[in-house]
């Protein structure tokens, strides 16, 4: 039988040449290491980030010698009780958590009529402009496009101009806690989009159908159907978006006008500010602290969504 | 006629021998005092402000030294914060220090010097013309050389004090600038006149510096920006503020950029404080003769003057010519009695107590 050259495609022979090649590099079964191969990058990744944890915390136990500038030699809770005695790291810390869980509540609410409306509509050109309106962002960096936003919303930007046309006077619309949080719901969008959008596609539209041929309105299909359908996108999208906002840097520092830090924020003044990286040591763990905890809580309340890889589904 | 030929040939010899030791003297001797000098870097990597800063430095000081050296110079423009612990972390781990020359605050630098990262840089030849700021108090030597002083000054848009410039920093206190006015995110620069317009004294620092906090508490309740120095001039020229507590420079940069701008002293003073350059330990013999001799370069008159004149700063050698309008102007000191309004406070202090009135100031205005 004459073999067609689309019948066995360039592609599958490449594949079998890689096979080839693995299987003599492999001893023989092998194939039984492959998965755990696989996972070694990964494996390496998380090892580097959990020896650079441990140094971090060997770090928050050393407290700075101001007349040498070095660290103790030996170990102490100093950095802590300051750390939990001071007001302003509760400041921070409220302003922080109660930013990222604003930015998170915003994002999921414009995130999903976009996701939405680009996996449903029937207009190839409208769902190719808002991928692109989509992607587009993510080849302009976080502080071009906070920059971006000083630009506009200052006090002789292009909001301010068009204000005056209708003569209002000029509005400090920047360096202000809205201004930090406008700055980051825009810079969370597109994350809140690509994570809710597979979440959406996986939601079969028979069954809306379904429901609104049994007399549901949309509005009803929308609350009784599609979004418990979509609750495990809304919670992986929720999750990674809440993460990011509250360990953010950028958007305090350049929207904030200096007066509305992060966590973040704080942990740089003190490695790079006052050389105190024992002090910033303690706030880096005490902010993967509340995080991982605000995270647990989701996951307690919600459970993993998305990032339980299907788990939930057995 | 063979005698005096002889004569003649050896005259002739001798004489060509002469020449020959004379000229191979006269050839040789630079080359062995060339080779008393270490061989040459390709380049070195100085760390330098940016915008204004580092036009000046370029001009004044680094490519006279090309010029004259053949060597390149990079300016590294990492903040002088960032830089340090990356220098910190190479001279523990005796590994290389990612710059040849850190261009510092003094009091940063200082902090450097006492944990013993800087070279000793006492026996630079131009040293001996330099004025008393040259010397950086509260350390042994030279770990540092201070190169000029600078003066944080209340910066204005006149338009916005139809009466006369700002008298005293209460005059900020005026409900029409709430929201226009800045200061350092850290309050570098405020402290000391917070504490005199608080009510308090120069000689209670740092022991008792509740005035300072009780002023800065009512500067609070204007609602300030606070930022960087790039962050200054790009605020005065958007017209976003009236007056700024920051460095002279930072309001010439304005000026000369265009902006209607003018500067003060208010009655509680003016902090005064001093830049330097250091070499951080951990390199070649090589490399640290030539970025010794950058330094020494950066002393002379003629390089101070037009590095300075780019910065409209007194530096530390004697009969520099004040940039044009800067004569007797407050931001330039020169005289004993231009020093009278100025608060200069000591290094050891400053170095010991800043994080702890950086803290405290991003308390307050935090909060």
């Amino acid at each position: 039988m004459r073999r067609y050259k689309t019948s066995y495609p360039i592609s599958w022979r490449f594949m079998d040449v890689l096979e080839a090649a693995f299987a003599l590099v492999l001893p023989r079964g092998g194939g039984r290491l492959t998965p755990y191969l696989l996972l070694t990058p990964a494996v390496l990744l998380v090892g580097t980030l959990a020896v650079g944890l441990l140094y971090i915390g060997d770090s928050s136990l050393r407290v700075l010698d101001r007349s040498t500038f070095l660290f103790s030699d030996y170990w102490t809770l100093e950095n802590y009780q300051r750390a939990f005695s001071e007001s302003f790291t509760a400041t921070i810390i409220w302003r922080s958590l109660a930013g990222a869980v604003i930015v998170t509540a915003v994002t999921l609410l414009l995130a999903f009529p976009y996701a939405y409306v680009m996996v449903r509509t029937s207009s190839a050109l409208l769902r190719k402009f808002l991928l692109v309106a989509l992607f587009l962002p993510f080849f302009i960096g976080q502080v071009v496009r906070a920059y971006g936003w000083l630009i506009i919303l200052g006090n002789q930007g292009i909001v301010n101009d068009a204000l005056a046309l209708v003569g209002v006077e000029p509005l400090r619309l920047l360096f202000n806690y809205p201004a930090v949080l406008f700055g980051l719901v825009q810079y969370m969008l597109p994350f809140g989009v690509l994570m809710l959008a597979p979440a959406l596609t996986a939601i079969p539209e028979d069954i809306e159908a379904a429901a609104t041929s049994l007399g549901a309105n949309w509005v009803r299909a929308l609350f009784h159907v599609v979004l418990p359908m979509a609750r495990p996108g809304l919670i992986g999208a929720g999750v990674v978006v809440l993460t990011l906002s509250l360990t953010d840097f950028a958007m305090p520092a350049i929207l904030g006008g200096g007066s509305q830090d992060f966590v973040a924020n704080a942990i740089y003044d003190q490695f790079f500010r006052t050389s105190d990286q024992g002090f910033g040591a303690s706030l880096t763990l005490i902010l993967i602290a509340v995080g991982s905890m605000t995270v647990g809580l989701v996951f307690a309340v919600f459970g993993a969504g998305t990032l339980a890889l299907g788990a939930n589904r057995k | 006629m063979n005698f005096e030929r002889k004569l003649n040939r050896r005259s002739i010899l001798k004489a060509s021998a002469a020449v020959g030791a004379t000229g191979l003297a006269s050839v040789s001797m630079p080359a062995v005092l060339r080779a008393a000098e270490p061989d040459k870097p390709s380049e070195l990597i100085i760390r330098a402000w940016g915008g204004p800063w580092v036009e000046a430095l370029k001009n004044g000081v680094s490519d006279p030294f090309t010029e004259k050296t053949g060597i390149r110079i990079i300016h590294d423009l990492t903040e002088d914060n960032e830089i340090q612990p990356k220098v910190w972390a190479a001279v523990a781990q005796n590994r290389t220090p990612p710059i040849h020359i850190n261009w510092d605050t003094t009091t940063n630098a200082t902090k450097s010097a006492l944990r013993g990262v800087c070279e000793d840089l006492s026996d630079l030849s131009n040293l001996s013309g330099t004025t008393d700021l040259a010397k950086p108090v509260g350390v042994d030597g030279y770990p540092i050389v201070n190169t000029y002083g600078y003066v944080y000054v209340l910066a204005y848009r006149p338009e916005a004090f139809p009466d006369g410039p700002p008298k005293s920093y209460h005059d900020l206190l005026d409900p029409k600038f709430k929201g226009r006015i800045a200061f350092y995110n850290d309050g570098i620069g405020f402290h000391f006149p917070a504490q005199v317009a608080g009510g308090g004294t120069l000689e209670d620092i740092p022991g008792n510096m509740d005035a300072c906090w009780e002023f800065v508490e009512k500067i609070k309740a204007q609602n300030p920006l606070l930022g960087e120095d790039p962050d200054f001039v790009t605020w005065f020229q958007r017209g976003e503020i009236d007056a700024a507590c920051t460095i002279s420079t930072n309001a010439l940069g304005a000026k000369r950029s265009g902006v209607d701008i003018a500067w003060t002293v208010p009655e509680e003073g003016a902090k005064f404080d001093t830049d330097g350059l250091w070499i951080p330990k951990g390199h070649s013999e090589s490399d640290l003769y030539w970025a010794r001799e950058y330094i020494n370069s950066a002393l002379t008159q003629a390089n101070q003057q037009v590095w300075l004149d780019g910065l409209g700063l007194p530096g530390v050698v004697p009969g520099l010519t004040p940039p044009e309008g800067l004569a007797g102007d407050p931001s330039y000191p020169t005289k004993p009695e231009d020093f009278e309004r100025l608060i200069r406070i000591s290094g050891q202090i400053q170095v010991e107590n800043e994080s702890e009135w950086f803290s405290k100031f991003k308390q307050i205005m935090q909060g």
